[in-house]
């Protein structure tokens, strides 16, 4: 196999730095998501190994401290803000279930060791969230979309406490359910079109929960799952995100996770797969989601991750020689397992 | 070209003297900083004083539907507006007016249609018919957008009526002659034939199966290599319990370079490819080999022919995954 493209690892680093120092003022349209960028950014950091060694005790203080600025309590309980674009104290600057989610892991990246989290708060939070149909929403008591990305941040944060006793986990696991289609992936809601994003939330969602009365996937299901995920690979060898759609190094690493959760990571063509994310990095830093678009946090931190899962299944002439090497990564949580083991150390309760 | 005046700040304004404003509180040292504009940073700095104050007024309508304009992702400024909206008791269908143009605009982002999602549940069923048509009208500038798709199926099945579904079927036409690879029209024609749109007095569902099997059949006959088709006649099949080689004698002509040549006419049931397809197709191919396993025994072997040749010729970006459906295949037999 002929080695792939070198990946610009300084370029990137030096591309997810100046974003956490100041993000231009066409990006404005994260205000209310701040704290994903910030994941994005920090876990760009994390995927390429440089987030011990090449910042300062100092930054990484200062990065958790404004994260745990975002932290905020109330009567549904406590989580975090996207960041201070509210700051007002009139209940709608509430937490959000996304951003808490990204939260605790950005602050797992930076080994925060969460003596400053309330846990029965965290617990009644995610509860508020959920609605009478198993779904959860953005902020509490059915405030703003509720969607599957709801549905997996509050399943990803139950996991990391170890504790699921605070929602209903089978009318979720329903709702994640009457989301599945006949083309074997999952839609955003119930009844619509099977799309990269929302199958692996709901995939991974699935196998987060702690066991059930049945199976979450039957074998025949898993099948049709594992068919149409397989077939998202486009001959380019990217992921697209729906059928007949243009590949989008997103959908790389929603497809290729939700895979690897399957166990089916054997069966794509892994090198073509990173040979297009390759082609994706964006010549002043950062990763694009086509060849020849300009890079964004967003899909420089998810073609990484994808990269992640991937490329160390090449031969070593293909890596470049450790030129795309990366730390074992962990498909169900979307981070570094050495990342995912500090979370699930430090978050959960202390039993004494 | 005449330069567009910057807007005068709400600080230079008279009728916003009363308001307090308050800016955003952020410690020494802020991570990923957004570089806010003038005008942003104004708005939002009146936004959150109004909130604070918990106003709720005409001006307040004009405020965030200012600061939306600038940022349709605020989702505190459109739960804020809403909540104003419902206590000024204010009208319904100006609001839908200006949500006709935002939604136009801001095609992608999740609030929009959140919004009108709410607007909808308190105006009730008069306001549907108007609803589909003008989410027909925002599908034809951008025919795949998941967020409109998502809100047809939505307004569909929340008001399930019987009106509003009689015309659902001929939309889906409409939509497929324009582009029979929209795997979103696809999606759409399921919902309505299978799950929700299914009406009384479609008991026969016998018929209906058959209709579906012929247009999926007649579409494949004039784009053979369309996956989202292929998936769809799938879906019927596995739906409705049926067997994959029910349509056993349609595949066959697909699966090889030259069909044989009909001789009889047009057989209605079976239509071929055309000429100047493609062929073989590849989904045919992996269709007649999941019939085959379907049929076990001595068929799987001819199962196994055929994914070695998706491996190794029609399809070699899965030759991964035909090797293991032939291992998995080979372990069973």
């Amino acid at each position: 196999m002929n080695p792939l493209p070198p990946l610009a690892r300084s370029v990137h680093t030096a591309y997810a730095k100046n974003a956490l120092v100041r993000l231009p003022g066409s990006l404005g349209n994260v205000d209310a998501s701040r704290m994903a960028i910030v994941f994005y950014c920090i876990g760009t950091l994390d995927l390429l190994g440089v987030l011990q060694d090449q910042t300062t005790e100092m930054e990484r203080l200062s990065w958790r401290n404004w994260i745990w600025e975002q932290y905020a309590a109330g009567r549904y309980g406590t989580g975090f803000k996207p960041g201070p674009f509210m700051s007002t104290n009139s209940g709608h600057d509430t937490p959000h279930i996304i951003m808490t989610y990204t939260a605790l892991l950005s602050l797992s990246m930076l080994r925060d060791d969460f003596s400053r989290l309330n846990r029965q708060g965290l617990l009644r939070f995610v509860a508020s969230c959920q609605n009478s149909n198993g779904s959860f929403s953005n902020t509490p008591n059915g405030g703003g979309d509720s969607d599957l990305r709801n549905l997996y941040s509050a399943f990803s944060i139950c996991s990391l406490l170890g504790d699921w006793s605070s929602i209903d986990v089978e009318s979720a696991i329903a709702f994640v359910a009457s989301c599945r289609t006949y083309e074997g992936g999952y839609g955003q809601l119930p009844s619509c079109e099977a799309q990269g994003g929302t199958t692996y939330l709901a995939i991974a969602a699935l196998h987060l929960a702690p066991p059930g009365p049945r199976p979450r996937l039957s074998t025949a299901e898993r099948a049709r799952s594992e068919h149409w995920l397989v077939h998202s690979q486009d001959a380019s060898g990217g992921f697209r995100g729906r059928t007949g759609k243009a590949p989008d190094a997103c959908y790389c690493f929603w497809g290729g996770a939700a895979l690897q959760i399957l166990s089916a990571h054997d069966k794509i063509n892994a090198y073509a797969f990173t040979e297009f994310i390759a082609a994706c990095q964006f010549p002043y830093g950062g990763l694009a989601k086509a060849p020849g678009q300009p890079s964004d946090p967003h899909h420089t931190y998810l073609s990484l991750a994808a990269a992640a899962m991937y490329a160390p299944r090449l031969d070593m002439s293909a890596r470049g020689y450790g030129q795309w090497d990366f730390a074992p990564f962990n498909p169900l949580l979307n981070a570094r397992e050495d990342t995912i083991r500090w979370a699930r150390s430090h978050i959960p309760a202390r039993r004494f | 070209m005449i330069p567009v005046p910057a807007p005068v700040l709400y600080a230079a304004r008279d009728e916003w003297k009363d308001v307090v404003p308050i800016t955003q509180y952020e410690k020494a040292n802020p991570l990923a900083p957004i570089l806010y504009s003038e005008e942003y940073k104004d708005a939002t700095d009146y936004l959150r004083g109004i909130v604070q104050a918990g106003e709720k007024s005409e001006r307040v309508l004009q405020l965030t539907e200012h600061v939306i304009r600038l940022n349709p992702a605020h989702y505190s400024a459109w739960q804020y507006r809403y909540e104003t909206l419902l206590a000024l008791e204010s009208s319904l269908e100006a609001e839908v007016a200006l949500m006709d143009e935002l939604a136009d605009k801001y095609l992608k982002t999740y609030q929009v249609w959140h919004h009108r999602r709410l607007l909808l549940i308190r105006a009730g069923l008069p306001g549907a018919p108007a609803e589909l048509a003008f989410i027909a009208k925002i599908l034809r500038q951008d025919e795949k957008n998941y967020h409109t798709w998502a809100h047809r199926q939505w307004v569909l099945a929340f008001y399930n009526d019987d009106g509003l579904w009689a015309g659902e079927l001929d939309f889906v036409d409409t939509m497929m002659n324009k582009d029979v690879r929209n795997n979103s029209v696809w999606h759409h024609r399921f919902f309505v034939v299978f799950q929700a749109g299914v009406r009384q007095g479609e008991e026969d569902r016998e018929r209906i199966v058959r209709r579906e099997i012929i247009y999926v059949k007649q579409n494949i006959s004039l784009a053979p290599n369309n996956a989202s088709a292929w998936n769809y006649l799938r879906g019927v099949l596995e739906f409705n319990k049926l067997p994959l080689s029910t349509v056993g004698p349609f595949i066959r002509p697909y699966t090889v370079s030259l069909p044989d040549p009909v001789d009889d006419g047009i057989d209605l049931e079976n239509p071929g490819p055309g000429r100047g397809a493609e062929l073989p197709c590849a989904a045919a191919v992996e269709f007649l080999a999941d019939v085959y396993e379907e049929e076990g025994k001595a068929s799987v072997s001819k199962a196994v022919e055929l994914w070695k040749s998706l491996a190794e010729e029609h399809d070699t970006m899965r030759k991964k995954y035909w090797e293991y459906r032939i291992q998995q295949a080979l372990v069973r037999a």
